[in-house]
Order: structure tokens, then sequence, then C-alpha cells
């Protein structure tokens, strides 16, 4: 008797209304491109320094990683600090993008001086990643 | 023909939108997946690199970091809360740019940390300079 009236009632259930959904997925669509830039992360995590004077840089930056043993890191794959400057110099003439090094503290500072000269010459503004201090 | 279009106005044919929500899904993951969101923040210590010999404006204020991550100004030690009251006396008339020479052997997160105490103090241009590993430290 029960089972009778339930599948009675499943009979009359109309059509789910699909228009809001259809709605949400558009918006978030539209988001997602929107936010969207397509940049290449190093692949590296490193540790960066603290630094009170920082300031928000652009999303659609060139990013190098330069890891605690010294390797220069670009799109995943290591690279050697000469090849910085022909990169640069490349994807530049495409958009205007900043140069922004992901920097491990524990790196060696003239290797960040030689990669942030490097950039400078090529002609791109170079910037430092670094950490809120805690 | 007019009582074509009549009855054709009379039963509309309803649109199957499955595909195109398939479709928007589809491409709704393809940019969930490749959105990275890089938010860094960060250092941009401006310099510019004058070729031109007799555009020289001022000495800059010089800091030397040595290999065992010493601090040097002028030859005397200063500790790292000391590099922004240098620049800021150094640059109380006028803003002057910073270089920092840093030797092999010191660490990115104090030359890093260096130029952001060198930015507190006022400076706009700080230029991060490699010293030989040849030169005696």
């Amino acid at each position: 008797m029960k089972l009778r009236r339930r599948l009675l009632k499943e009979k009359e259930v109309e059509a789910i209304n699909v228009s809001p959904l259809i709605d949400v997925v558009f918006i978030l669509l539209i988001f997602f491109i929107v936010s969207a830039t397509f940049v290449k992360v190093p692949g590296e995590e490193v540790l960066r320094p603290h630094a009170v004077t920082a300031e928000s840089l652009e999303k659609n930056a060139i990013l190098f990683a330069l890891a605690a043993d010294d390797s220069l890191y670009y799109a995943g794959e290591t690279i050697s600090i000469d090849e910085v400057r022909p990169l640069v110099e490349e994807l530049r003439r495409e958009v205007n993008a900043p140069v922004v090094i992901q920097v491990d503290e524990l790196a060696d500072a003239t290797k960040l001086a030689k990669l942030a000269r490097e950039g400078k010459l090529a002609g791109a503004p170079v910037s430092i990643a670094t950490r809120k201090p805690e | 023909m007019k009582r074509r279009l009549a009855s054709f106005k009379a039963d509309p044919v309803e649109i199957n939108v499955s595909p195109l929500i398939d479709m928007v899904f589809i491409l709704l993951i393809f940019f969930i997946v490749a959105t990275s969101f890089v938010n860094e923040i960060g250092l941009t210590p401006k310099h510019r690199d004058t070729a031109d010999p007799t555009h020289r404006l001022d000495p800059p204020v010089a800091f030397d970091l040595t290999g065992e991550g010493r601090i040097l100004n002028k030859g005397a030690e200063v500790a790292l809360a000391g590099v922004a009251p240098v620049v800021r006396a150094a640059s109380a008339r006028k803003p002057k740019p910073v270089i920092l020479r840093v030797n092999p052997g010191a660490k990115a997160g104090l030359a890093t940390r260096v130029m952001d105490q060198a930015m507190l103090g006022g400076a706009k241009t700080v230029k991060l300079s490699a010293v030989a590993a040849s030169s005696p430290k």
C-alpha cells in the first residue's frame, strides 16, 4: 500500500529546472576565464625571505626560482644562468611581463645578484618575492 | 504555407540544452585546472643602469655583505636594524641610491633583508651587485 503510493508520487515528479544551475556554472566559468593568467610556475618550493616593505607584485610575471642549493628553475626545469637573458628577451617580445625571482633564504646572494642583473639587462623590471614578516 | 507557419508557432520545439551544459562544464573544468593563483608579494628595487658615466648623480650609500653574513658600511659593521637609520640619515635632504655589494657565501635571505631595510629607510633604488669570487673578502 505504502509502496504503491510512493510509486505514484514519483511518477508525478516533474523535470528539475536546470536554468539556475546553468546560470551559476556560467558565472563560475566567466570568473575562471577572467582570472586565468597562464603563468609558468617554477615548480620548486622555496622559503622566501621575510620583508616588511613588500608590495603586491604583478601576477602575469616571468617566474624564476633560486633554490637553496643555488640551482635555478624555470617552468619546472633547471636552467643555467646564461639562458636567462635570451629567455626573458624572447618572452618579453610577446608580453611586457616583469621578472619575479623566488629566492630561497639560504641561496647564495651573488647568484641572486647575477640573476637580477641578467633580468635587468634583458630590459625587464626585476622583483624579489618575499614573505610577510611573522 | 500560412497554415504551416501557424502550426509551427503553435507547437514550439524545445531546445535540448544538455550538450550545451556539457560543453560549459568541460570549459569550466579546463579553466579551473589551468588557473594558477600566483599571488606574490615582494620587493622591486628599481635602479637605472646608467651607461653614461657623466650621468652620475649622487655617490650611493654602499653596503658590503661579507661571506660570513656581516653587514659593513664604510668599513664599519652595522646590525641589520641599523641599515634603515644609516640610509635615512644619508638621504635626509635628497634620496640617495643604495648599492649592496654581496660577497660569495652571503645568504640571499640576508641580502633581501638588507634591501628591505634600505627601502624602509627611504631608498628608492637599491642595486645588488656581486663581488667576484677572486677578490679578497
